[in-house]
């Protein structure tokens, strides 16, 4: 009950800063100038589909109008993650540093609700803020897809959630570097160079930093850190197979999962030792 | 650890040997002593303030009490409950020093979204806001949002939050912090009331004129250990110094004979200023003032007020 007051006044907290007022601005002019550049026409040849009324493709068959939607869908999920993922990161960071502040900590946690309530509650209600925006985004974008190509990709829309599952996991590192640290800044640099840097190169880390030695001990290490924090990279691959209505690997969500509950877990135990 | 015992349950808070030192980061070695062996008891419906210069402990003891804070030793209990508990604070009213409520709120949602943490239902809370606000003088400010309040109103609100779960215990640091002086009247009337409701009220404060006014007992803190604790007039009062009203002159062989009775005597403006000891002094000198025919208007135990006594204490330890 405590977790749900927390949930719904960092969604209005959220609400009322400009970082989130801008996001919804951004979202909404991209849904517009698709909405605008984006159009088909359909003759018997097939479906020829058009960008600010210039042919960018021949006439298609039905099926690979889908593939070719289907694809320009998954640019606009990897522009998400680098656009309004990092964006959202940035807007949210703030939350948890701020409510550990003398003053701030000292009126929340002299109520019957346990630290780790407090840091659920404020975690929840970012992620519940992104949710909205993304569902916000992708499904206006959905519907415009819709209505110009006749292409009602249900696993667009559901690429939403996942994408919001992604941003939660992400915010675990956020919140466990807000814990520790009590500022925003940290949070926002150390996310940022995971998702930008270091999470690509763990990922990628048989084809990159394997080649630097073969010593079993540095493989494992490296194996350790890419399984200790989410696999952000690792989902982004598997939803833009969602979106391309391909079979998707869930071990990466599994695992973020178990990593971000691990992050979370971690941060409410700093936070449960900590003098205020 | 010590264990509390059952009377403790009798007290609204009760500490014993509660000792804080908070460890440097870097060294484990330089800590910083904030409390040190303090045990104290307060009983429920009283007004308690705890004074001492910045850095004597008070707030540490406050947010232990609120589990804001870890004791490193020590043991304490609010309305009998053991802590830390959580669902003890259900019962408990907080006004924290230089409190920072979200900007974005109104004063009416800073008392919806505290109350709530507090785990009042919302019905209960919407019937509490407005007497609440009314109470505390802010009332006509429910709407605006908390950004554009000045210190003293923030104070006034950050008392009616304190106030929202319909507490049995109150702390209160530093209340009329940045209030001005009408205001500081206002609450401490608040205060009066809720002790007459049987409220049991914690005050940390700097202003000790205010702690003088309203508090039934005071504790004297520094350097995180306790120097005094009493009544107000126990530890104002001065009870050798008496000054006694007369009318007209002493007469010749007066001083002669109060000095056979060793009585030190001191003419001062139309009074006597006399340094008694004992009750039986007292009358020798009231005997000797008749005897030589001095019509007596007044006798009047000299006091100290709480600031002098604060200040003698403090400075004695430091000569210690």
């Amino acid at each position: 009950m405590k977790v749900f007051v927390l949930v719904s006044y960092t969604f209005g907290e959220l609400v009322s800063k400009a970082t989130i007022i801008v996001l919804a601005g951004i979202s909404t002019l991209i849904i517009l100038g698709t909405a605008l550049a984006f159009s088909s026409s359909e003759t018997d040849e097939g479906v020829t589909l058009l960008m600010f009324g210039q042919k960018v493709s021949p006439p298609l068959p039905l099926e690979e109008v889908h593939g070719f939607v289907g694809g320009v869908q998954v640019g606009l999920s990897k522009g998400m993650f680098a656009g309004i993922i990092l964006f959202g990161i940035f807007a949210t960071a703030g939350l948890i540093p701020e409510t550990l502040q003398r003053g701030t900590a000292d009126l929340y946690l002299s109520k019957p609700i346990a630290r780790w309530e407090l840091l659920l509650g404020r975690s929840v209600g970012a992620v519940v803020v992104m949710l909205a925006n993304i569902l916000y985004f992708i499904g206006m974008l959905w519907f415009v897809f819709g209505i110009k190509t006749g292409v009602w990709n249900l696993q667009f829309l559901l690429a939403g959630l996942t994408l919001t599952f992604a941003f939660a996991c992400l915010f675990s590192i956020v919140a466990l570097l807000g814990v520790l640290f009590r500022n925003a800044a940290i949070p926002i640099i150390g996310s940022f160079l995971y998702l930008v840097i270091v999470g690509g190169i763990l990922h990628q880390r048989e084809q990159t930093l394997y080649l630097i030695s073969e010593n079993g001990i540095y493989r494992a290490i490296l194996d350790g850190l890419y399984y200790l924090f989410p696999q952000i990279s690792g989902m982004q691959d598997e939803i833009a197979k969602q979106i391309l209505q391909q079979s998707i690997d869930w071990k990466p969500f599994l695992q973020s999962f178990l990593s971000a509950s691990l992050m979370f877990m971690g941060g409410a135990a700093v936070l449960g030792r900590r003098d205020f | 650890m010590f264990a509390l015992t059952k009377a403790d349950s009798m007290h609204a808070i009760a500490s014993e040997s509660l000792s804080k030192v908070y460890q440097s980061s870097l060294s484990k070695r330089n800590g910083i002593t904030a409390l040190e062996d303090f045990s104290i008891t307060i009983q429920q419906g009283e007004i308690f303030g705890l004074l001492g210069p910045n850095g004597a402990g008070k707030t540490t003891f406050i947010k232990i009490l609120l589990s804001l804070v870890h004791p490193t030793s020590g043991s304490a209990s609010i309305l009998g409950t053991p802590l830390p508990d959580v669902n003890i604070k259900r019962r408990i009213g907080y006004l924290p020093e230089n409190h920072r409520f979200p900007g974005y709120l109104t004063g009416d949602q800073v008392l919806d979204f505290f109350g709530r943490l507090a785990g009042v239902p919302r019905r209960e809370i919407r019937s509490r806001s407005k007497p609440l606000l009314d109470l505390v003088g802010m009332g006509q400010w429910s709407s605006t949002k908390v950004r554009k309040y000045s210190k003293g109103m923030m104070q006034r609100l950050g008392l009616a939050q304190a106030l929202v779960n319909d507490p049995d215990v109150i702390f209160l640091d530093e209340p009329t912090d940045g209030v001005d002086p009408v205001g500081r009247k206002e609450i401490r009337d608040i205060l009066t009331d809720l002790k007459r409701r049987g409220k049991t009220i914690f005050l940390n404060s700097h202003l000790l004129s205010e702690v003088e006014l309203i508090s039934d007992r005071v504790a004297i803190l520094d350097k995180g250990k306790l120097l005094k604790i009493g009544t107000v007039d126990e530890l104002t009062s001065q009870e050798s110094e008496y000054t006694i009203g007369i009318t007209g002159t002493l007469p010749e062989g007066f001083h002669l004979e109060a000095d056979a009775l060793l009585l030190k005597l001191k003419a001062h403006d139309g009074s006597l200023i006399a340094d008694l000891k004992t009750t039986a002094a007292i009358n020798q000198l009231i005997d000797l003032l008749r005897k030589h025919g001095v019509e007596i208007t007044s006798i009047t135990q000299k006091r100290n007020s709480l600031e002098d006594s604060f200040i003698s204490l403090l400075k004695g330890e430091k000569s210690q």
